[in-house]
């Protein structure tokens, strides 16, 4: 029995099926939620769901804390403050600036930190231990009342720790990203989107996409953030950085930058 | 009137299994009275053991039976809980031997009817974990009797009719009578088995042979008498005590145990229909352990809630995560629980869909959790503060229990919401978003500093703070925006005066762009 061309023509195509399936060559779409907006459109085009995904977790690999990742997502936690939610951060690397944060267009009141050190008194006591920190960030997850996440979750964790977090996110009516040191990137996550984030020059970061629901990015993005350096600072660190390409050599030996510190 | 009355046959045996676990209570236990055998459960009962028994012979029919000793304090708190549920309903409660009166004609039209109420009711007791036989009439003392009688009496034609409840008196055992139960022979050997048999008597003989009290309170049964009754209250403070069945060293017994208590407490709030702000827990310790190594009498756990709550498990789920925490210096053989701090609110709406008032509360709840197991302070908010050393601009204070937009507005210096968010994103961002706990030293070559054994490359500055000479912790500084060897903005100052010691580093990073 032959089967005729026209009954392939009249099944409808995979991805119309279940918002589940998606081909090869396309993005995923983000089912139950609608994904909040990154605020940089190059990004969004390339995120599944046109942007950061609720009810998943999004893993970001870092080489250190400061390349540029709270300005990366301040558009995007904005936005939940916006929506009269909170941000909860999980064990930041360092103290956080309220005066940055307010520039960034962080609402400090809609801002609650969870972490073991620097409490109140100045007394610095210990990091939180990884056991308690996990719960907490399980307890946030669960509870789906938090607007979004940001735990900072040390390198080596056992790869059950994220799936179990994986599926508390489900609950998460939010973003929840998860940042890491660059380290784990050989390991196995269970993350459905995971980033790299690289400096890629003066107020501008370079974002590998690791893993994502839908074909692989070859080339990396760059954004440009919100500046940090004034228009003049900043074509004198593109000036610079040109030279040192153009000579070649360490940076640090040959070309010495001649000290700003007359003006900016 | 409508009066219900809710009675509790096994309240002794319960309230004294309660704090017991799972496998002892289905053993054969007898609670004993002045050594004879004052209430039995079903696996003692099944064996032959009955209420009235000597200790020996009741030992005899069940060689493995365990005693308890009746306590009428216990009883007595139990009973109380009962009441304080009943009081959550309506104001108008007595209390007639092991029987709780509800009069509820006047609450009827709010609950929805006899029966919704009854369910409500049902429902409510149903955590305290008393068996309880409910009965309606329209006097206090029927519906005692009812209760007292037969199980089937919550519903049926003498709820409403004094007619239909005079009826069904006077099938009513006369032992059932309170004053009859001490004549209970002396009546049986005259052949008075029920109510209707009094009422065949001549009354100036019965009260001659019985006293007044017989017939004053078949009169107030049967409705021919007023009853006036003094109504409970619930008393200001809240105080209950458990005696555990065995000592507990470890947290999960003792939260078993807390959690009946905790049960108490929630009975007793809603009766002052106000919500529970905070409460102690003491474990008292054995006094066999309190003589040496200066152990104290008992350990106190207090538990504060960000909000008030009569939610029982909610509670037990914050005394479960301090309770991991402690430990006790000797075993534990009783606990208490007080609390004076409520907090008279309106009982918050259920909403089907998730608003933002319910997930405020939702929030608050999560932040109670993680401080119960974390500590109070981990759980941290930002406020800007007027100073221009960056260490010094933000401080981090303890979450606000208030729901947070009241947060910066709440302290004088705080100038959180001078900055408006709107205006953001248009000028360079003056100052890093990540500040170090401590300025890390830089080495310096060629005037420059060295960062991880690269030289910065300083793009913008120097911004100078020279402030702080009022509180001895000056601060002379120069600020630069250097670019580290991968691209990446740190915020590093070059120390200005006064250098005293020429070892001491020049140059120090103190931020990150983030």
């Amino acid at each position: 029995m032959t089967v005729s061309p026209d009954l392939f023509a009249a099944l409808p195509e995979p991805e119309c099926l279940h918002p589940a399936l998606w081909r090869a060559h396309q993005l995923g779409r983000e089912q139950q939620q609608p994904a909040v907006a990154s605020g940089f459109a190059e990004l969004d085009a390339e995120l599944p769901g046109g942007g950061w995904p609720a009810r998943a977790l999004t893993e970001l690999l870092l080489p250190h804390p400061g390349v540029g990742e709270l300005r990366l997502l301040a558009p995007a936690l904005a936005a939940v403050q916006g929506g009269g939610r909170s941000v909860l951060l999980f064990e930041p690397p360092a103290r956080p600036q309220a005066g940055t944060l307010a520039a960034l267009g962080l609402d400090l009141g809609h801002l609650l930190l969870v972490q073991g050190r620097a409490a109140a008194g100045g007394a610095a006591a210990a990091p939180l231990p990884a056991a308690d920190l996990l719960w907490a960030l399980e307890q946030a997850l669960k509870c789906g009342h938090a607007g979004a996440l940001l735990a900072w979750l040390p390198p080596r964790l056992p790869p059950e720790a994220l799936r179990r977090l994986q599926l508390a996110a489900q609950a998460h009516d939010g973003p929840a990203f998860v940042l890491r040191a660059q380290a784990a990137l050989a390991r196995p996550s269970a993350a459905p989107l995971r980033l790299r984030l690289a400096a890629a020059g003066p107020d501008e970061l370079a974002l590998h996409l690791v893993k994502r629901r839908g074909p692989p990015l070859a080339q990396p993005l760059r954004l440009a953030l919100p500046p940090a350096l004034s228009a003049p600072a900043r074509e004198r660190a593109l000036r610079l950085a040109a030279e040192q390409a153009a000579a070649a050599l360490p940076p640090a030996l040959k070309t010495r930058p001649r000290a700003a510190s007359a003006s900016s | 009137m409508l009066w219900f009355a809710v009675h509790l046959p096994w309240l002794s045996l319960e309230a004294f299994a309660a704090a017991l676990d799972e496998a002892q209570r289905r053993q054969p236990l007898a609670l004993l009275a002045e050594h004879e055998v004052q209430a039995v459960n079903a696996a003692a009962a099944a064996a032959g053991v009955r209420p009235g028994l000597q200790r020996a012979t009741a030992l005899a029919l069940r060689p493995d039976l365990q005693f308890g000793q009746a306590d009428e304090r216990r009883d007595a708190q139990a009973l109380q809980a009962v009441v304080h549920t009943a009081l959550a309903f309506t104001p108008a409660v007595a209390l007639d031997g092991h029987s709780v009166l509800l009069e509820v004609a006047s609450c009827l039209r709010y609950f929805g009817g006899a029966d919704a109420l009854l369910a409500r009711l049902r429902r409510a007791l149903q955590p305290l974990g008393h068996r309880v036989r409910i009965a309606a009439a329209p006097t206090a003392l029927g519906a005692a009797l009812l209760a007292r009688w037969r199980d089937d009496l919550h519903q049926g034609p003498q709820r409403d009719d004094l007619k239909a409840l005079q009826r069904l008196l006077d099938e009513v055992p006369v032992w059932l009578l309170g004053p009859g139960r001490k004549h209970w022979e002396a009546l049986q050997g005259m052949g008075l088995q029920r109510l209707s048999d009094l009422l065949t008597l001549p009354r100036a003989g019965l009260a001659r042979r019985f006293g007044e009290t017989l017939l004053d309170e078949l009169d107030r049964a049967r409705g021919t008498r007023p009853d006036p009754r003094p109504w409970l209250s619930a008393p200001e403070r809240f105080g209950a005590r458990l005696e555990l069945a065995q000592r507990a060293e470890q947290a999960e017994p003792l939260l078993h145990a807390a959690a009946l208590l905790l049960q108490q407490l929630v009975a007793w709030a809603r009766a002052r229909q106000s919500r529970v702000l905070a409460f102690e827990l003491r474990m008292l310790h054995e006094s066999r352990h309190r003589a040496g190594a200066g152990v104290p009498p008992a350990t106190a756990l207090r538990v504060e809630l960000a909000e008030a709550s009569v939610d029982a498990a909610h509670l037990q789920l914050l005394l479960r995560e301090r309770l991991a925490r402690v430990e006790l210096p000797a075993p534990t053989l009783e606990l208490r629980i007080d609390c004076h701090e409520l907090r008279r609110q309106a009982a918050p709406n259920a909403e089907l869909f998730p608003n933002r008032q319910s997930e405020q509360a939702g929030l608050q709840r999560l932040l109670e959790r993680l401080r119960a197991r974390l500590g109070d302070d981990r759980v941290l908010a930002l406020q800007a503060v007027a100073d221009h050393r960056p260490e010094k601009a933000s401080v981090l204070v303890r979450a606000a229990a208030a729901p947070a937009p009241s947060l910066s507005s709440s302290s004088a210096p705080s100038l959180s919401s001078s900055p408006p968010p709107a205006a953001a994103p248009q000028g360079p961002l003056p100052h890093p978003a990540w500040l170090l706990p401590e300025p890390q030293p830089l080495a310096e070559r060629e005037a420059l500093p060295l960062f991880q054994g690269r030289l910065l490359q300083l793009l913008s500055g120097p911004e100078r703070i020279e402030t702080g000479w009022w509180d001895g912790d000056v601060a002379t500084r120069d600020y630069f925006i250097a670019q580290a060897a991968d691209g990446a903005l740190v915020w590093v100052f070059r120390q200005r005066l006064p250098v005293r010691d020429p070892a001491q580093p020049l140059w120090y990073l103190h931020g990150w762009f983030g």
